[in-house]
C-alpha cells in the first residue's frame, strides 16, 4: 500500500524572505500586488490582516517590514526541500507552489516506523526553519487535501479510517482549482466532502464536468495519479542563515558541520562524490566571502570536509560580522568506493590522502611536494619534486614500481642523499675550493654528459671534503670552467 | 582497580620501575652493534628519536636508509618534514625506497612546523616521520606533545636537532649524537645504555649498493686535488 505524505509549508512566500532572519524577527508582511498576502505573528498581533493594502499597514505601526513576495526564492526553498526529501524517498514531487509530496510507505521500516520517520522530518525542517502542515493517505491528493486539517501539524489523523471518512469533515472550497463547481455545489448545499462523495460519479460529472469528478477519484485512489517524480539536480547548493552576526570564526562550524552532513547527505542519496567544494560566507554588508576546499581524492565522507574546512575557517581573518553560510558543490563525480587493506599490519586508520589534504589546506598547495625519478642522465632532471595534489594516495599505489629491483639503471657512482634544489657556485682560488670552509677532493672524477643537441653539459663530479669531515657532491663544468655544489651525503 | 590508572600503565611511556612484559615495539636498524645497544633491538616506534648533529642533522640520513627499506613495504608516507634539501630520487630508489611515498612538507612557521609533525605522527597514514626542528630552542611541552603524538600508532619518528640540544632536557625516548659519519653516540636511552659510542662497522654495508655516507679517505686527496683543476 503506497503511503504519501503531504508537507504543505503555508507560510513558504514568507519564510522564503525571512528564513534566515531567525532571531529575532522584525514584525513583517509579505505583499503581492500591494496586498498583504501573508504575516508572520507579530504583525498579525498588531493587527495586520491579509488583504490589506499597504497603507493600512503602515498606518498599523511603522516598524512593520513590508517584503515584496518573490516567487523566485520560493522556488528555490521549494528545490531545496526536495533535495532533502530525496535523502527520504526517492518518490516526489513538488505539488501547487508550496507543497512536497513524499510517498513514504516504501521507507517505513527503513526509518523503524511512521511515528520515527515523522519525527525526524519535524526536527530536520524546524532546524531549517520552515513551519508546516502535514497530511498521509493513500493518495497523493487526498495526503494533500487532508493537510489542511486544523491542527494537522501535530495529529496527523489515523490512516487506518476508511479515507472518505477522513475527507469527509474537509470543506469544499479548499479545491480552488474549480471555483465554480465549488460555488455552484455550495449553492445546492453541499460545501463538505461528506456531502458529495457519497453521490455518483456519473451524476457529478454532469453537473460539474469530467475535470472535477478525474480529481475526486484520483484522491480516492480510483484513477490512475502519475506525475514526474523528482530527480536531483546535478550540483548541489545549500545555506544557512544563523539569525545573528556572526564574529568568531569558531562560531562558523556547527553551521559548516550541518551544511557538509547535508552535502554528504545528497551525495550518498545520489552516488556522487566530490574533490572540490566552495563556501561562501555572506557578510552582513552583503559582502561575500569565498573559500574553495580541495581534496586530492574524491569522496563523500563529512568528517574529511569538515577538517578541511575547520582548517580554512581558523586561518580566516573575519573582520566583519557573518550572518549567513553557503556551500556550492559543483564538481561531481560517480561514486568510487575504495576498499581497505584487511590484511595490512600497519595500523592505519585513515586513507593516505586524508593527511596530504590536511597538509596542502592548511600550508598551501605548494608547501607538500613528493619525488619521482626521471630517466635522465642530469642529477637536477633524474629526480623531481612535484607539488600537484592529483594522484594523491599513491604511497600504496603500485609498490612494484619503486622496488630495487625495477631499477635498471643503477647507480654506478656515489649518489647523496641530498640534493640541492640548484647547483651552487663555489668559490675557488689557488687551486683550493671553499664552501663553508676548505674543501679537499676525496673521489671522482665520474664524468657527466648531456644535452649536447640542445644546451650542451658536460661535468666531472666529485666528493669534496670539508674541515668538519662532511661531504659533498661538487661538480666542474667543463665548458664553462666553474665549481659548483649539488648534493650533501648524509 | 581505577580504568584511569589502568589506561595510564598501559601506556608503553609510563615508567614502572620495574622491567615488565611490556614490550616495545621496535624495528630493526639495519646495523647489527647498533641493534644490540639499544632496548628492544632496534628503533624504538610510536615514540620519539632525537638526533643531534650539525648541519641540519646532514650527516645522519644514512643510519636510517636501511630503515626506511623495511617501512618501504608497509605502503605508507614518509614524511620528511622541513627538509634541508631535497632527497635524491634516485638514491632512495636504488635503495628499495618506493619514492612515491616520499612526502615533503615544507612549513612556514615555527607553528606550521609544530602542527605539520604532529598531524604527521597522529594521522597513522604515515610509516615513518623525519622532522627538522633546526638550531631553533623548543620548550618541553612541545616536544613531549609531539611524542604524545606519536604515542597512538606505530610511527618511526625521528627529530633532528642542532648539537646545542644535548644540553637540556628532551622526553625523547632515544637521543643520539652524531659528530662523524658511522660514528653513534648515545646521550639517552629509556631502560637502555646510554653514554657510549657505537661505530657502525662495514661488514653491514650492502656489497654492490653504494653506501653514500662514507667514502674511504683517500692518501692522494692533494694530488687529486690539482690534476682536477688542471683537467
Amino acid at each position: 500500500m503506497s503511503l504519501w505524505l503531504c508537507l504543505r509549508f503555508q507560510q513558504l512566500p514568507l519564510q522564503a524572505l525571512t528564513r534566515r532572519d531567525r532571531g529575532e524577527q522584525p514584525a513583517s508582511a509579505v505583499l503581492e500586488k500591494q496586498r498583504v498576502l501573508q504575516a508572520c505573528d507579530a504583525a498579525l498581533a498588531l493587527g495586520v490582516k491579509p488583504g490589506m493594502g499597504t497603507a493600512t499597514v503602515r498606518a498599523l505601526g511603522d516598524d512593520i517590514c513590508l517584503l515584496e513576495r518573490e516567487p523566485a526564492r520560493e522556488q528555490q526553498c521549494l528545490q531545496q526541500l526536495c533535495c532533502w526529501a530525496y535523502s527520504i524517498t526517492p518518490t516526489l514531487y513538488s505539488y501547487r507552489e508550496d507543497c512536497l509530496l513524499l510517498e513514504v510507505g516504501g521507507c517505513l521500516s527503513l526509518f523503524k516506523g511512521l511515528d520515527r520517520l515523522l519525527a525526524q522530518i519535524c526536527s530536520d525542517l524546524s532546524s531549517r526553519g520552515y513551519n508546516y502542515c502535514s497530511g498521509l493517505a493513500e493518495t497523493a491528493k487526498a495526503a494533500w487535501l487532508l493537510s489542511h486539517r486544523e491542527h494537522s501539524h501535530t495529529e496527523t489523523g489515523d490512516p487506518r479510517l476508511p479515507l472518505a471518512e477522513q475527507l469527509a469533515p474537509l470543506p469544499l472550497n479548499l479545491l480552488d482549482d474549480f471555483p465554480q463547481q465549488v460555488a455552484s455545489l455550495a449553492k445546492a448545499g453541499l460545501r463538505q466532502f461528506g456531502d458529495i462523495l457519497p453521490l455518483s460519479h456519473r451524476a457529478l460529472a454532469r453537473r460539474c464536468g469530467r475535470e472535477f469528478v478525474h480529481f475526486l477519484q484520483q484522491t480516492l485512489g480510483m484513477a490512475h495519479d502519475h506525475r514526474p517524480e523528482f530527480q536531483p539536480p546535478p550540483t548541489f547548493s545549500d545555506d544557512y542563515w544563523f539569525g545573528y552576526e556572526v564574529k568568531a570564526n569558531q562560531e562558523l562550524l556547527p553551521a559548516v558541520q550541518l551544511l557538509l552532513q547535508s552535502l554528504c547527505q545528497f551525495l550518498r542519496n545520489t552516488q556522487l562524490q566530490s574533490q572540490k567544494i566552495e563556501w561562501q560566507l555572506h557578510s552582513i554588508n552583503r559582502k561575500i566571502i569565498s573559500l574553495e576546499v580541495y581534496c586530492s581524492l574524491p569522496h563523500a565522507n563529512w568528517k574529511e570536509w569538515y577538517q578541511l574546512t575547520s582548517l580554512k575557517v581558523e586561518q580566516l581573518q573575519l573582520d566583519m560580522a557573518i550572518e549567513g553560510v553557503g556551500l556550492y558543490c559543483q564538481q561531481l563525480s560517480a561514486g568510487n568506493s575504495r576498499t581497505r587493506d584487511l590484511f595490512s599490519s600497519a595500523e592505519q586508520r585513515e586513507p593516505l590522502h586524508s593527511l596530504l589534504d590536511r597538509l596542502q589546506t592548511r600550508l598551501g598547495l605548494q608547501s607538500v611536494e613528493k619525488i619521482a625519478c626521471r630517466d635522465e642522465h642530469l642529477p637536477e632532471f633524474a629526480s623531481y619534486s612535484s607539488s600537484d595534489g592529483g594522484g594523491g594516495g599513491t604511497a600504496s599505489g603500485d609498490t612494484a614500481s619503486g622496488g630495487a629491483t625495477t631499477n635498471t639503471t643503477g647507480l654506478h657512482g656515489q649518489r647523496p642523499f641530498w640534493l640541492m634544489p640548484e647547483p651552487q657556485a663555489l668559490s675557488a682560488s689557488s687551486h683550493r675550493l671553499y664552501w663553508n670552509g676548505r674543501l679537499t677532493l676525496v673521489e671522482g672524477p665520474e664524468r657527466i654528459e648531456d644535452n649536447w643537441w640542445l644546451d650542451a653539459v658536460s661535468r666531472d663530479y666529485y666528493v669534496a671534503r670539508d674541515t668538519a669531515g662532511y661531504q659533498y657532491w661538487v661538480f666542474r663544468d667543463r665548458l664553462r670552467n666553474h665549481w659548483f655544489i649539488q648534493g650533501v651525503f648524509a | 582497580m581505577n580504568t584511569a590508572i589502568d589506561q595510564v600503565i598501559q601506556r608503553n611511556d609510563t615508567w614502572l620501575g620495574r622491567n615488565t612484559a611490556t614490550v616495545q615495539r621496535s624495528l630493526a636498524t639495519g646495523y647489527r652493534k647498533l641493534d644490540e645497544q639499544l632496548y628492544g633491538n632496534g628503533w624504538p616506534l610510536g615514540n620519539t628519536v632525537e638526533l643531534l648533529s650539525d648541519g641540519n642533522g646532514l650527516g645522519a640520513m644514512g643510519l636510517f636508509l636501511p630503515a626506511m627499506e623495511q617501512l618501504s613495504q608497509q605502503g605508507r608516507w614518509q614524511a620528511f618534514i622541513a627538509p634541508p634539501y631535497t632527497p635524491y630520487a634516485p638514491l632512495l630508489e636504488a635503495r628499495g625506497i618506493d619514492v612515491q611515498q616520499v612526502l615533503l612538507v615544507h612549513p612556514q612557521s615555527r607553528q606550521d612546523l609544530l602542527w605539520s609533525i604532529e598531524q604527521a605522527l597522529r594521522s597513522s597514514t604515515c610509516s615513518a616521520v623525519f622532522a627538522w626542528l633546526g638550531a631553533a630552542e623548543f620548550r618541553y611541552s612541545e616536544l613531549r606533545k609531539l611524542q604524545l603524538a606519536a604515542a597512538g600508532s606505530d610511527v618511526f619518528s625521528v627529530l633532528f636537532r642542532a648539537r646545542q640540544a644535548a644540553h637540556n632536557h628532551a622526553p625523547a625516548a632515544l637521543r643520539l649524537e652524531m659528530k662523524e659519519y658511522r660514528r653513534v653516540h648515545i646521550l639517552k636511552q629509556r631502560g637502555g645504555n646510554q653514554y657510549l659510542d657505537v661505530n657502525l662497522g662495514v661488514e653491514d654495508d650492502i656489497p654492490g649498493q653504494p653506501q653514500l655516507w662514507e667514502l674511504p679517505a683517500y692518501p692522494a686527496a692533494e694530488s687529486r686535488q690539482a690534476s682536477a683543476f688542471s683537467a
